[in-house]
């Protein structure tokens, strides 16, 4: 079999949402030795980027969205190891440092908004629910990242992410990181009154506005 | 603390599917649930019986035991009520999570979501019914967060009610934990006319 249909293989595998065969296509590519930079670029990514635009038209909907981020997740799985073993240097297209605010034990849209985040390129280092403010800071100052995103899901909670971004006017390190929030009680206009850079409404568009911007920043 | 507290364990929990693909993500009334994830919501909806432990608290206050917020003027009597599923299946949704299964932990949490509220609904008609013992008048049930109701108002709620006899707290963000819980008031009224003025 030609390399491009092996490609074309792994993009259907992830638009479908069929994991087996997503993770039978990686365990091939390994066995035959393909060049895994272009096995995730030319496949799967392929395959998640279509699904992002079948999911605009209206096509698709959050379970099937959520299904090809875990067929993505599963592939990479299999390589990781072999991408350290063989120190390959992936390309992400940004790091994002991601939590639910201090009070706030919801975690579910949170969760979902790394998976596509992690399924569209991004390193996610996902802190969990119930995060300390200063946590979100540290951490993103350690890992030197490019975005904060911030959730809460309720009116009480969502004063979290108006404090982080007053904690990073404090410590002047506010250009150093994009602020996306979101949740429930969140709108747009909450994220403009406190300075927040986006706001989503959903996973995917969580994912768009992070790519416009990477794009911005370029 | 506990006078006129009664608690309710017995619960029938059906599930609609439409309901559950709204709950997931199908959110146009036109969308079809995909054959496979339909399939996922069966196996879920059979791990139930191990997970979902339905219970609610309530009890029923007369106006002058209520803290006289705005919202109970004019109730002959005002009932304050806890649902809740416990804990078990947000635990699981989490370890699914956890492990990657995230499209099988968020079917798991929208079943756990309709499972609470059909407690509630329950817990609703029994309360009625009681109202109506007493020649009462039912509002419909409001949640703190609601309207002039302020979520800060969880804490009357939870002062007036053993909450934990059915092992749900409040966190100081007044949020309860387990999450799949719902508290809510309904005024009961002498005059059917102030029932529907609600």
């Amino acid at each position: 079999m030609k390399e491009s249909e092996i490609y074309e293989k792994m993009k259907k595998a992830i638009i479908e949402g069929n994991k087996d065969e997503s993770e039978r296509l990686a365990k091939e590519a390994l066995e035959k030795k393909m060049d895994l930079l272009k096995v995730i670029e030319k496949g799967y990514v392929q395959g998640i980027q279509r699904v992002g635009e079948l999911w605009e038209k209206g096509e698709y909907f959050l379970p099937e969205l959520i299904a090809s981020a875990e067929c993505m997740k599963g592939a990479m799985n299999i390589f990781e190891p072999e991408i350290k073993r063989a120190k390959i240097k992936t390309k992400f297209l940004g790091k994002i440092i991601i939590g639910t605010v201090e009070g706030d034990i919801h975690d579910i849209g949170k969760n979902l908004v790394a998976a596509m985040l992690v399924a569209n390129g991004f390193e996610v280092i996902d802190l969990g629910a119930d995060v300390k403010l200063e946590k979100f800071v540290q951490k993103a100052e350690e890992m030197d990242a490019d975005f904060i995103c911030l959730s809460a899901l309720l009116t009480t909670t969502m004063l979290g992410q108006k404090r982080i971004i007053e904690i990073i006017k404090e410590k002047s390190i506010r250009d150093k990181f994009k602020i996306l929030v979101g949740g429930a009680p969140v709108n747009q206009k909450w994220a403009d009154d406190i300075g927040a850079n986006g706001y989503a409404e959903n996973a995917m568009a969580a994912v768009r506005v992070a790519q416009a911007l990477i794009e911005k920043k370029k | 603390m506990t006078k006129n507290v009664k608690t309710i364990k017995e619960f029938k929990i059906e599930f609609d599917e439409k309901r559950i693909g709204w709950h997931i993500g199908y959110k146009k009334r036109s969308a079809e649930i995909e054959k496979s994830i339909k399939k996922m919501i069966k196996q879920e909806k059979k791990r139930l019986n191990n997970l979902l432990r339905p219970a609610a608290i309530y009890r029923i206050l007369d106006y002058e035991e209520t803290n006289k917020h705005a919202v109970f003027q004019n109730a002959e009597k005002v009932v304050l009520c806890i649902c809740s599923i416990g804990s078990k299946l947000e635990e699981e949704s989490a370890r699914l999570m956890k492990e990657d299964e995230m499209l099988r932990g968020l079917v798991l949490d929208a079943l756990g979501s309709e499972a609470v509220e059909k407690v509630a609904i329950q817990s609703e008609r029994i309360i009625g019914q009681e109202a109506k013992k007493m020649d009462l008048w039912p509002s419909k049930r409001f949640s703190p967060g609601f309207g002039k109701w302020d979520i800060r108002e969880q804490q009357f709620i939870f002062r007036m009610l053993p909450a934990q006899d059915i092992g749900v707290k409040l966190r100081e963000s007044f949020m309860m934990v387990p999450r799949k819980s719902i508290s809510f008031r309904i005024n009961l009224f002498r005059d059917q006319n102030m029932e529907k003025k609600q």
